[in-house]
């Protein structure tokens, strides 16, 4: 039995120091709602991939401004940029590999759907069509699908780059996990959508052509125009019809974003905090990424306790007693807040997919300023 | 404090908007009849009190307290069902995905419309002499969702939306019937994400911001001198020394946000293993004093 259980063991070991196996992946995306510490814990997963020696691109949305100069990156820089590793010890396994690096960029939505409009417009005509379009002004610059989106195209471009082995992706703040995996079917299916394509189009010439459901929809719009004072139903019809030609580049990009998403060297990473409302979000993600038949890796609650000393400690320490007396408060009150995060952590594990890992991120109690912070915590996020 | 008919409570990510709008609103109820209104879709806030408002339907708290959630897609419905009266027709409207495409396109007209409910329920709410909190988004989207209006206006420039864009933006100018409430916590960046916030909001919006909340506050415990003796134990010291910097943030922070103009309440840090019902009372407790006496 012992020499069969020993190479287990340490393959367990393995994995516990490695659970994400962060250099056989080619794509990480950490998705996650708002305020939890996203694109922290993607750049630390990003440093930590460099330390272990792989080529790194990380992408972020949005970055904090000392985030920003940790990794070395303007306000503006939407192309990526080497961040300096000097400094950051290596891990051994890593050591030898001189590709390790790490290039940093940010996500910008308007300016990468401008390009991609650029890129696949039929002519500068349409080109401009497009670009001066009310309602692709709109798209482009406010709805949230639209960041994801482009998030998707930036990745496509980036993960072809052979000189990069690793993409960590940091995604915009959801409500819904699905809302960034499934914005390419979104705009896809507008753009489609032959029911918006025969809005516009005048009374009588397509009419064989419309369901009950389109005229009725027509109807309304046309009332909803008319009430309004919004006038949509023109501009939504030359704009999807300005999308003619270019909806066969869009529609191969986002079939292959969908395929990289569910690679085998694909690790969905789910990122939250403790609080209750968080766990209930992220276990809401769980189940919408089941649904979309997507494999989460892992959950990373992020911000943890650290361990609590030890309360014997204080037993034998050559302190004052009104001192002492107030360390052992303090120690049961952020006892009760560690009580208070297992709680949490107990109901995310119950709610774990097959096959995903539990890993926690400690909270530093200070706010990352430099890689070598982000490296401590990419060296200190652990599975439980 | 004479307060606005609405409080709308937003604040960072994670710096507890939820359980200080249920707090405010239990406070408040305990003056006047009170609604809190959940617009995350999420009731996080009316769960803490242990109610679960179902769609439109209000749940009852206390005898002066209920819940509602509001969703942007019931406002889209109401609307669509003010202009097509005939209801077989704007239920299918409302199913057609051609429509859905459109609302999405322009993605403010859900926020305006919600926007616009919160205006009605204000001259309700002054008529029956009430209160109403909401448990708003984080101070991201919803300094995006209080600017909706000047965009509808961009795109609507006549019409019954335009019309309605003026009176969105008189609305939340106006202290006596909309005031934000920021919430934030004893942290660098949850601070200036507040002093942000007030400044658009104020600048932006002309929307007064009645209190900034200073949450989980701990109560103070060690003086320098006892950090120093304490210095042999290593893990008790680290734990004494996170109390004390959120301190350290929290009077740091008291002077940025009085040369704002804005008053702060701070509402103690709850060393409980869940938040529930008995918590929110302290805190209430906690408001009362510093927000409504």
């Amino acid at each position: 039995m012992k020499p069969k259980s020993q190479p287990k063991r340490q393959a367990k070991h393995h994995a516990d120091r490695e659970p994400l196996h962060l250099a056989a992946q080619s794509l990480v995306i950490c998705l996650g709602p708002g305020g939890v510490g996203k694109t922290t814990i993607s750049a630390a997963l990003a440093v930590r991939a460099a330390m272990l020696g792989c080529a790194v691109d990380v992408m972020t949305v949005d970055p904090a401004p000392r985030l920003l100069d940790a990794l070395g990156l303007a306000a503006d820089s939407s192309e990526p940029v080497e961040a300096p590793l000097d400094g950051i010890r290596r891990s051994r396994r890593g050591g030898a590999s001189n590709r390790a690096r790490l290039r940093a960029l940010r996500l910008d939505p308007k300016r990468t759907f401008d390009s991609i409009i650029a890129r696949y417009a039929m002519s500068d005509a349409a080109r401009d069509a497009i670009l001066e379009n009310r309602i692709y002004r709109n798209l482009s610059g406010a709805l949230a699908g639209v960041a994801d989106y482009m998030a998707m195209e930036k990745l496509l471009e980036l993960a072809a780059n052979p000189a990069t082995d690793l993409l960590v992706l940091d995604t915009p703040p959801a409500t819904e996990a699905i809302d960034f995996l499934d914005a390419p079917r979104r705009l896809l299916d507008l753009l489609n959508s032959r029911a918006v394509n025969l809005l516009g189009a005048p009374a009588g010439v397509f009419r064989s052509q419309l369901r009950v459901m389109d005229i009725a929809a027509r109807a309304v719009l046309a009332a909803f125009d008319r009430v309004t004072g919004l006038n949509l139903l023109s501009d939504v019809q030359s704009f999807v019809r300005s999308f003619d030609g270019m909806y066969e580049g869009f529609s191969a990009r986002a079939a292959r974003a969908q395929d990289k998403l569910r690679a085998a060297d694909t690790a969905i990473v789910i990122v939250t905090t403790a609080e209750s409302s968080r766990i209930a979000q992220a276990r809401e993600f769980i189940g919408a990424l089941a649904d979309a038949g997507l494999r989460v890796s892992a959950m990373v609650v992020n911000r943890v306790l650290a361990d609590l000393p030890d309360a014997s400690e204080l037993a034998s320490a050559r302190i004052a007693p009104s001192l002492k007396k107030k360390l052992k408060r303090n120690l049961a009150d952020y006892a009760a807040l560690k009580t208070r995060e297992e709680v949490s952590l107990s109901a995310l594990r119950d709610s774990l997919p097959a096959g995903a890992v539990l890993m926690v991120a400690p909270d530093l109690g200070r706010e990352p300023r430099t890689i070598a912070d982000l490296a401590e915590i990419g060296r200190s996020i652990r599975a439980v | 404090m004479k307060l606005p008919r609405v409080l709308f409570v937003t604040g960072k990510g994670g710096t507890g908007k939820s359980t200080v709008a249920a707090a405010i609103a239990l406070a408040l109820s305990g003056r006047r009849p009170t609604t809190l209104a959940d617009l995350d879709g999420r009731t996080s806030a009316a769960a803490a009190l242990g109610a679960t408002p179902r769609d439109s339907a209000a749940a009852k708290v206390t005898d002066s307290l209920d819940v509602i959630a509001m969703a942007p897609r019931t406002e889209l419905e109401a609307f669509i069902e003010r202009i097509v009266p005939i209801r077989a027709i704007s239920r299918r409207m409302l199913r057609s995905r051609t429509f859905g495409y459109v609302t999405a396109a322009l993605p403010g007209l859900e926020a305006f419309l919600l926007l616009e409910r919160l205006r009605i329920m204000a001259g309700d709410a002054a008529l029956e002499d009430r209160y109403l909190v909401i448990d708003a988004p984080a101070s991201g989207s919803a300094v995006e969702m209080l600017s909706v209006s000047s965009g509808v206006k961009g795109l609507a420039p006549a019409g019954t939306l335009n019309r309605l864009a003026d009176s969105i933006d008189i609305f939340l100018a106006d202290p006596t019937r909309f005031g934000a409430i920021i919430t934030t916590t004893p942290e660098h960046l949850a601070i200036g994400e507040a002093l942000e916030t007030a400044a658009t909001l104020r600048d932006r919006l002309g929307i007064v911001t009645v209190a900034v909340i200073m949450n989980c506050l701990p109560e103070l415990l060690f003086d320098t001198a006892e950090l120093a003796a304490m210095s042999a134990l290593d893990g008790h010291a680290r734990l004494a020394i996170r109390r004390n910097a959120a301190h350290e943030q929290a009077a740091l922070a008291a002077p940025r946000f009085a040369a704002a103009g804005l008053t702060t309440v701070g509402l103690p840090m709850m060393f409980t293993p869940a938040i529930g019902r008995a918590e929110i009372e302290q805190l209430r407790r906690a408001l009362q004093a510093g927000l409504l006496d």
